[in-house]
């Protein structure tokens, strides 16, 4: 009897094996993070026998997706998730431990150094980088060139970009000088708004991430600066309630200039390659560049039985083949020690975007849903009452407050 | 209710009881479903209000501190400010069109099916979709509205209608009017037509003006179907969530936050789930104790029989 129960337990886990052999992993990434990671989980999948099945969700919910996918115990096996949101999931124990593998591999050194360090929460890693991106300023240079402008100088300074932005408002109708996402999109005036601040030597959060830190002479002069734009009338009358949808409104090719983010190269190079555009570093207030360093993070759902099938795929996004994938559409490389032959006869303008992690921030906070990325949350909120709005100091004064009880109410 | 001496028999007794338990047998199936599908979430949202439950990690026992909370939660209170707002006037709005309405389609007049079948069919498209649609409408780029006020020389330049307050309001309630008042008029339609036509024309003979008709007669004889009209209008009213989510995402700077886009935000933004729980239990006090209150204005129920 027990010989044959053995027996069945070998059978069992004989079974067991050969399944693991080619297994199928559930993966969630977020929608507007550009084709990049698609296109290696395409070659992925025709060149290995384990199988990586994605679901797109869309950026504003994943975070609401992934936690009640928790809760109710469907969560996928691992996922892309933006990593300023990787503390807060970590801090949560939800995440798998990946320390001791992380550590073992041989250019675990040269991984992106802000997403191993949002990656980290209490000397643990519990994620990696999967796609980095940092913001960049970019132009238009068929725009530029009708407005008689040199299309191969990158502005320097806001001074430099508002008076462009006039000259092309100046060609007419539909054709504007300059755009962003202005109705509630935290997210986005996170990633191209505050490294005008940043470059100026000021920032919205205090370094411990305990203090809001938001009026400031600097971003008094960042926010006076866009709304010079907006009194000028070089950005788009949609901008004021765009929440996002339209980030990439320099697509349409009616925009002479933007601040975007790296996958946007990617998407501009093989979606539209009728729009010729130039790349630079977003100037601060004061002329000093600055960046934000974004990105996803891979996480591991706690517990999942697929641990090593994911570690496989994630060992495969590190290779050469997997980086040069994905640097093709937009992702820079993740590994610092290849990025420069993994670049090498590609598009020379992700070469600007990878120069910007060296100048480049990125928050650390376990509330950045809450502060930051929420369309109802005061940065947000900021973001359209001050340069919208009529009442500048009002749009401080509340926006610092609430931030504030913000982050004391989770103390 | 007098009880007739043969009732006590054994016989009728029995049938009797076996009719009591056939009764319990034909209504148990929505019993279960009511027990399954409210009752038992509604106690569960009770216990979780109770707790401070985060979506991830350990719930935690804190009695009634998110009751208490929620007194001096500022945000709470500007949506409860925001909702009552939206109802009064959107339910106004509602009456306004849908009376008319009422009274246009009730009159056997050529077509009239027709516009009975025009006015009502905003109602069958879905809520969320009306909403898209009309995002669509409003936008400032791509849609209808702001090039055509522009055309006609209303505005001077393209106007962006969901960027200030009151302009987004403005398209908001137009487009809950558009969707709801054909719903609302078929309701009156109803009770426009359950009052005999003999009243009228005695009215009519007896020398009362229109005014006077519509006042003395057509009103209370049409109490009821008011009173079902302005509960459903209100209830839906301030449970309305999907046309602020989807058309300004709360708003210019969150002055469209309505009570369940807040329960919503603090459920599944910040992820306090047990102060979401308490939220919604209050809405449904607050919503328990209007509709009983409208009950009891509109004196339904007194004349039963």
């Amino acid at each position: 009897m027990l010989r044959k129960l053995l027996f069945a337990t070998a059978l069992v886990s004989v079974l067991g094996s050969g399944a693991a052999s080619a297994e199928t992993i559930n993966m969630w990434v977020r929608s507007g993070i550009g084709d990049s990671f698609k296109e290696v989980v395409k070659a992925y999948n025709t060149a290995q026998q384990d199988k990586v099945e994605l679901t797109e969700v869309p950026f504003s919910e994943l975070v609401q997706k992934y936690a009640t996918a928790i809760a109710g115990g469907q969560a996928p096996d691992a996922l892309s998730l933006d990593l300023i949101y990787t503390p807060a999931f970590a801090a949560a124990g939800q995440l798998e431990d990946m320390t001791d593998w992380a550590k073992s591999l041989t250019y675990f050194g040269s991984l992106s150094p802000s997403h191993v360090k949002l990656g980290t929460y209490e000397e643990r890693v519990y994620g990696l980088p999967l796609l980095v991106e940092t913001s960049i300023f970019a132009w238009n240079k068929g725009l530029y060139k009708q407005a008689g402008l040199d299309p191969e100088k990158a502005p320097t300074t806001w001074q430099e970009i508002t008076a462009n932005a006039e000259k092309i408002r100046a060609l007419g109708d539909n054709t504007y000088g300059f755009y962003f996402s202005g109705g509630g999109c935290g997210g986005c005036a996170i990633f191209t708004f505050t490294p005008l601040v940043w470059g100026a030597g000021a920032d919205i959060l205090s370094e411990d991430g305990k203090t809001a830190t938001l009026d400031t002479p600097q971003m008094r002069k960042a926010i006076d600066i866009y709304r010079n734009l907006i009194a000028k009338d070089t950005v788009p009358a949609g901008a004021a309630s765009d929440n996002g949808v339209n980030f990439l409104s320099i697509t349409n090719g009616k925009i002479g200039q933007q601040s975007l983010g790296a996958f946007a190269i990617g998407t501009l190079v093989t979606k539209h390659p009728e729009i010729d555009f130039g790349v630079a570093l977003i100037p601060g207030v004061d002329g000093k560049p600055s960046s934000f360093a974004g990105g996803d993070n891979f996480v591991v759902t706690k517990g999942t039985p697929k641990l090593s099938a994911v570690k496989k795929f994630i060992e495969y996004t590190y290779s050469m083949e997997g980086q040069k994938i994905m640097a093709k559409y937009g992702s820079l490389p993740t590994r610092g020690d290849i990025a420069d032959e993994v670049l090498k006869g590609l598009d020379p303008r992700l070469d600007v975007a990878k120069d910007a992690i060296a100048v480049a921030k990125t928050p650390y906070t376990l509330q950045f849903n809450d502060l930051i990325n929420s369309a109802n949350g005061p940065w947000a909120t900021f973001i359209n009452a001050a340069i919208f709005g009529n009442d500048v100091d009002g749009a401080f004064e509340s926006a610092q407050s609430e931030m504030q009880s913000i982050i004391d109410a989770a103390q | 209710m007098t009880m007739p001496a043969i009732a006590s028999s054994p016989a009728r007794k029995r049938r009797r009881r076996s009719s009591g338990w056939q009764g319990l047998a034909y209504i148990a199936p929505a019993i279960a479903l009511v027990t399954v599908f409210f009752v038992l979430p509604v106690i569960f949202t009770l216990w979780m209000s109770l707790h401070r439950w985060p979506l991830l990690g350990a719930p935690r026992w804190i009695g009634l501190g998110n009751y208490l909370r929620m007194f001096d939660d500022a945000r709470f209170l500007a949506a409860l400010g925001f909702t009552t707002h939206y109802t009064v006037v959107v339910t106004i709005a509602i009456f306004a069109i849908a009376f008319p309405l009422a009274f246009f389609v009730e009159k056997q007049r050529p077509l009239v099916s027709t516009y009975r079948t025009v006015i009502f069919l905003p109602v069958v498209v879905g809520l969320a979709s009306a909403s898209l649609l009309w995002v669509w409408l409003a936008n400032v780029d791509s849609g209808l509205l702001s090039p055509l006020l522009q055309m006609l020389g209303l505005t001077e330049r393209r106007l962006n209608l969901l960027a200030t307050f009151d302009t987004a309001f403005l398209t908001v309630i137009v487009m809950v009017v558009w969707k709801i008042a054909g719903f609302t008029m078929i309701i009156l339609l109803t009770g426009l037509q359950a009052i005999p036509t003999e009243l009228t024309e005695a009215a009519r003979i007896d020398g009362a003006r229109p005014w006077q008709r519509f006042r003395h007669l057509t009103l209370p004889l049409m109490r009821r179907t008011l009173a079902l009209a302005l509960i459903l209008s209100i209830t839906g009213s301030i449970l309305a969530f999907d046309q602020f989510y989807i058309m300004t995402s709360g708003g210019p700077q969150n002055r469209m936050i309505s009570v369940v886009y807040y329960i919503f935000n603090q459920s599944f933004v910040s992820f306090n789930l047990g102060y979401g729980a308490a939220l919604s239990i209050a809405l449904l006090v607050i919503l328990v104790l209007i509709s009983v209150i409208q009950l009891w204005l509109l004196k339904v129920g007194d004349d039963r029989p």
